[in-house]
């Protein structure tokens, strides 16, 4: 089920916090974050976040097709390899 | 033709009916630049390096980069088995020309990187290809530092001088370089007060 419109968009406060900082001072530093579940408003536009996966940080530069999107979207926590044939199967 | 001198076009996916088709994915940004080529080549046996030239009998896009793909000579679904999950490669000096401000991923591994503001800093390792934004991999100070491929960071590249000039943003070495510390960066609200 979506989110209640009422609530509006959950952005982690302290993400937040961080980025109207930025804002105010015209700064544009890499934000490390574990908030993998807040979304990406507009104000994030042409920041660089560092998103954790849940091993290493995943820079995500952001852009205006990003906004509406979670920011754990765009830091996967897998990494598919593709599958490999087994040439020895059946063989002992 | 030795694979040095190729680039890898992208993969046979499976076989598509019984005369021999094939589905192709294209390892590509722009399929439709690809839709003339009239040769491709196959490394058989795998890892031995030697490559086989296929002529290309018909080649139709399918969705998003995959394409349809008839090649000459097999024209029949045993046959195509064959070809299943093989690289497709296609000469380097076929590759399209590109603008002066865009560079080819295999074309920069191992250019140094320098920053605007930094300057030197390490080599280019390697390119991850993630759903939305490309990830440059280089190694700095003995760790991985990943730095997005967009236009806003990323600049040009020098072949002359094997460099590639990049703008990173403010702190994103140390995210890297220091241990993470999600108490330390993003302390607990109760704790605050």
């Amino acid at each position: 089920m979506a989110r209640s419109l009422k609530k509006g968009p959950y952005i982690d406060f302290r993400l937040e916090r961080k980025v109207q900082v930025m804002e105010e001072s015209n700064k544009k530093s890499v934000v490390k974050t574990w908030s993998r579940r807040s979304m990406i408003s507009p104000d994030f536009v042409g920041h660089t976040f560092a998103v954790h996966n849940g091993n290493k940080f995943i820079p995500v530069y952001v852009t205006e097709n990003m906004v509406g999107h979670k920011l754990g979207e765009f830091a996967p926590t897998r990494n598919f390899r593709g599958h490999v044939a087994k040439k020895d199967k059946g063989k002992r | 033709m030795t694979l040095d001198e190729s680039y890898e076009l992208g993969y046979v996916v499976k076989t598509h009916g019984l005369k021999g088709q094939v589905v192709a994915e294209f390892d590509v940004d722009d399929v439709e630049e690809y839709l003339d080529v009239e040769e491709v080549f196959v490394e058989r046996p795998v890892g031995s390096g030697k490559l086989y030239r296929f002529a290309v009998e018909r080649l139709s896009q399918q969705a998003g980069t995959r394409v349809l793909l008839k090649l000459k000579g097999v024209d029949r679904i045993e046959d195509a088995e064959l070809l299943r999950g093989l690289k497709l490669f296609r000469p380097l000096d076929e590759l399209p020309e590109l603008e002066d401000d865009q560079f080819y991923f295999h074309d920069v591994v191992g250019f140094t990187v320098v920053d605007a503001n930094l300057g030197k800093l390490g080599t280019v390792e390697a390119f991850y290809e993630l759903p939305e934004q490309d990830l440059l991999a280089m190694r700095y100070q003995g760790q991985e530092v990943l730095i997005p491929v967009v236009d806003e960071l990323v600049q040009h590249a020098d072949e002359d001088s094997k460099e590639l000039y990049v703008t990173l943003p403010e702190g994103l070495l140390e995210v890297y370089l220091s241990p993470p510390s999600r108490e330390r960066d993003e302390p607990d609200e109760f704790d605050e007060a």
